[in-house]
């Protein structure tokens, strides 16, 4: 399957930011070392399978998490509740959306299974080594989060 | 009374999303009714007036797809129209929700713009 | 859908045969698990027909000690060895209930699985899903191992 992940990434993620949520980010270059260490953060996963396997994920500071659930819900939030996890997780189901139909335009078919969400003021979060990633930063005002997508790698 | 929405979404946080779209699109709506799957909704209707439904596509209990079957069946509430939510949707499962009288769908990420489109004909 | 059979045959089927460590399958947790203090889980996707989750949780004890018998060495920290193991773990759990739900008339695929550890963190799922979690135990302490399933 030929196709431009980081330009996938970045299209899937810039078109929720753009639509839904109306706050603007600009993306950065793909990161060359893997980040897997986060502290205060909220982490949204989604795996996915059908003609390849793999998992989105993004990474968000506290900060950035609430942001994001205070510009769709319209309400201030204070902590990590139901809410902003959710919030987390409706993020990683869209941009993989996002990304599905990319995919699907390269003849690929890809079904999405259900968010997990995780949380914490510690903890990391690996993956496995037959499998390529492409990690794309974003900025927006109230800092940075990461869109990881991870892909079985053919043998 | 004025016109009623009905928002049908397994995550309460989605409905809580759906609902701010619908305030910023600007509809001619007075009030937002929730329900967390099919076989809520069709509970819930059998109360309540509803001029318009939301209706998210995978849900537990009751999904999408049964509840237009089962509502279409109902005479009481088979007029009312449904627009599908989707994060998936292929043009598979929208004709799906068509033929089974699905107004239309709208797929998610969404601008409040969309929401007017589709909906402002319909409520 | 009996998913508390699916989880309890799935899981001691792979300690039985590739683990080979002594199992033993509690009845259904009920009560909301979703806090961990120095834990391992692992995590996969279900897709297809059923939409769904699997997550085995483990404290870090349990976990090197799962890892220990899996590839046949001492392990004494919670490293990228036990990360993996874990994660194949996931999946080889999750590849059994895919040939369960698959021989029930369904379609099921897996995605990759990924691995968290931490001092303390929570792991939640967004939709409310049928969610089974069933406690297994070992020499080395109990684990869990939770189905979500969609629809």
């Amino acid at each position: 399957m030929k196709t431009d992940l980081q330009q996938n990434i970045i299209d899937a993620t810039q078109n929720v930011f753009d639509t839904m949520l109306m706050l603007p980010i600009t993306s950065g270059e793909p990161l060359a070392d893997k980040v897997y260490q986060f502290k205060d953060s909220v982490s949204g996963m989604l795996g996915f399978s059908g003609d390849i396997q793999g998992m989105l994920t993004i990474h968000c500071p506290q900060k950035v998490a609430f942001a994001i659930t205070e510009q769709l819900l319209g309400m201030s939030v204070a902590s990590v509740d139901e809410d902003v996890k959710d919030t987390i997780g409706e993020m990683a189901n869209m941009i993989l959306g996002g990304i599905k139909d990319a995919f699907l335009h390269q003849g690929t078919d890809i079904n999405l299974a259900i968010p997990t969400v995780m949380a914490g003021r510690s903890y990391q979060v690996k993956g496995v080594d037959y499998a390529s990633w492409t990690t794309v930063p974003f900025c927006l005002n109230d800092g940075e989060f990461l869109v990881e997508l991870k892909l079985k790698t053919l043998k | 009374m004025g016109k009623r929405i009905l928002i049908i979404d397994d995550s309460s946080t989605m409905r809580k999303i759906v609902s701010r779209s619908l305030r910023q699109a600007g509809l001619d709506f007075d009030e937002i009714l929730e329900a967390a799957d099919g076989q809520e909704a069709l509970d819930l209707l059998e109360k309540e007036k509803v001029d318009l439904i939301l209706s998210d596509i995978n849900m537990p209990n009751m999904d999408g797809m049964e509840f237009l079957r089962q509502k279409k069946e109902n005479d009481s509430i088979k007029d009312i129209p449904v627009v599908m939510i989707t994060t998936e949707g292929g043009a598979d499962i929208i004709g799906e929700a068509k033929s089974l009288g699905a107004a239309g769908s709208i797929k998610k990420p969404f601008k409040p713009e969309t929401i007017n489109e589709v909906l402002s004909d319909l409520i | 859908m009996d998913l508390q059979k699916h989880i309890t045959d799935a899981t001691t089927e792979i300690f039985e045969t590739m683990i080979m460590l002594d199992i033993n399958a509690g009845d259904p947790i009920v009560e909301k698990i979703n806090n961990f203090k120095r834990s391992v889980s692992g995590v996969i996707g279900l897709a297809g027909s059923c939409k769904g989750m699997l997550a085995i949780h483990l404290p870090d004890k349990v976990a090197m000690s799962i890892t220990g018998s899996f590839l046949g060495m001492d392990v004494t920290e919670v490293n990228d060895d036990v990360t993996d193991a874990i994660g194949e773990l996931a999946n080889m759990v999750a590849g059994n209930i895919k040939m369960i739900l698959d021989e029930k008339g369904n379609n099921v695929t897996v995605s990759i699985p990924s691995c968290v550890h931490g001092d303390e963190y929570t792991l939640d799922t967004v939709s409310d899903s049928k969610r089974v979690v069933i406690p297994f135990n070992i020499e080395s302490g109990q684990f869990l191992v939770e189905l979500q399933i969609k629809n």
